[in-house]
């Protein structure tokens, strides 16, 4: 059978200098990652571009799906972070937009970008650096109230700081190994079932009925993938949200 | 499945070598992971945090300002279309609450003049009527009239036929012709 892991190798595409970012090597070849995100940045920005440049009262088909992801993000942010989210929303929209674009280019393209923990980390790490910015800009040291939640009595803070502490610092974790998970996991089982369908084939008439059978679960989890492939970038974008505004709105909180 | 990782390692290897070419081999961890060579970490991460601020600021600069700006002035152009259509229905209304006013007016003046007609015309054939009867009444008084004269001059022939007739008998009686004044004494005392 073919090794399920094989699709997530990391493999240069076009050659790069090595050069030191703060006395880190890094490898600036184009690798199929790399090339997948480049894919994913391409699609998105050509299909939004199109459809909001070219943006009239009366939609057209690209303008409508355009408006639609647009909407479904804005409504959001302006749900969960109130009337400041709009001045988010980019931040949300673009990490919901490359999200579902590399998830979709995974779907169609062969490799995942969401799939690297590289990526997915990058992706956690840079969404908790912009709330904890966003955080002291607007609160300055206030910012700290965020792991003091009021209404606790005093003596309980020694127990419950340090909790929320952590619950902080674990976010970008779990942002970064939810999404890789899912990803991961759906690929993996997807490229299982495939090869059951070759191996289970060489095995005569019994073989066939299991190959028929693994082959209607690639294409029912295929489907599947779809969804999550569209739900994950979505949880992400969710998550975001929640995250900022628990620095936005940190009176209320 | 669970000999997967352990036929992965070699091959996972060979392709880093291959492909990017470094000489050692450790950073692998010995799993089964590709995701965790973390050799291949500094490039994919500069590189998806420069794609990411390239996406970022095309979306925060250009698209959704343009795209926001597009739903705003459908959204706008909708409400000030459904307040023309507002202000039209309500004028129509207006006008049509005139016209029924007009109407109600229009058949109320001519229900008055068909009265008015109506009335002119019993008057008129009433006076025309009155004048009738005058006529009537006048010819039957007339009438009467002569028929009192008729019957007058009828009673005073009777009265002369009376006296003469009196005069006559009186005058067989008594040989003797009584006078005009005795006679119509007498026939005034009959008569009374």
């Amino acid at each position: 059978m073919a090794d399920p892991m094989h699709q997530f190798q990391i493999q240069t595409v076009v050659p790069g200098p090595t050069v030191d970012v703060l006395g880190v090597p890094v490898n600036l070849s184009i690798t199929n990652s790399t090339l997948a995100t480049m894919i994913a940045a391409v699609l998105v920005l050509g299909v939004f571009g199109a459809a909001s440049m070219r943006a009239k009262v009366v939609p057209g088909r690209l303008q409508v799906v355009g408006e639609g992801l647009f909407g479904l993000i804005d409504n959001l942010a302006e749900s969960i972070i109130g009337h400041d989210g709009r001045k988010y929303f980019p931040f949300v929209f673009s990490l919901f937009l490359l999200i579902l674009g590399m998830n979709m280019v995974g779907m169609f393209l062969g490799f995942t970008a969401t799939s690297q923990l590289a990526v997915t980390g990058t992706l956690g790490l840079l969404t908790i650096l912009v709330v904890i910015g966003v955080g002291f800009a607007r609160n300055g040291l206030g910012f700290f109230k965020l792991f003091v939640p009021s209404g606790v009595p005093i003596a309980m803070l020694p127990l419950i700081v340090p909790i929320e502490f952590l619950s902080f610092l674990i976010r970008p974790v779990t942002l970064a190994l939810r999404l890789f998970g899912n990803m991961l996991g759906g690929h993996v089982v997807l490229k299982i079932f495939a090869g059951f369908i070759i191996s289970l084939g060489a095995f005569g008439l019994v073989g066939w009925a299991g190959a028929a059978l693994a082959l209607s679960s690639v294409v029912a989890l295929t489907a599947l993938e779809f969804m999550v492939a569209f739900l994950q970038a979505f949880v992400f974008a969710v998550l975001a949200c929640v995250y900022l505004n628990d620095v936005v709105n940190l009176h209320s909180h | 499945m669970a000999t997967a990782p352990e036929a992965l390692a070699p091959e996972a290897a060979q392709d880093v070598h291959e492909t990017v070419g470094h000489a050692e081999a450790e950073g692998h961890g010995g799993g089964g992971l590709p995701q965790l060579q973390f050799e291949h970490w500094a490039g994919q991460i500069v590189w998806l945090l420069l794609i990411f601020a390239i996406v970022y600021f095309a979306l925060a600069k250009l698209f959704v300002p343009k795209m926001r700006g597009a739903i705003d002035a459908r959204g706008s152009k909708i409400a000030e279309d459904l307040a023309n259509a507002r202000a039209l229905r309500d004028e129509a209304e207006a006008q049509a609450k005139a016209a029924a006013a007009e109407m109600a007016e229009a058949r109320g003046r001519a229900q008055r003049t068909a009265a008015d007609a109506k009335a002119r015309a019993a008057a008129e054939s009433a006076k025309r009527q009155a004048a009738e009867e005058a006529v009537l009444n006048e010819r039957l008084e007339q009438a009467e009239t002569r028929i009192r004269a008729a019957r007058d001059k009828a009673m005073k022939n009777v009265r002369t036929i009376a006296g003469d007739t009196a005069a006559a008998i009186t005058e067989k009686l008594t040989g003797e012709a009584p006078t005009r004044e005795d006679v119509d004494a007498a026939l005034g005392q009959a008569a009374a």
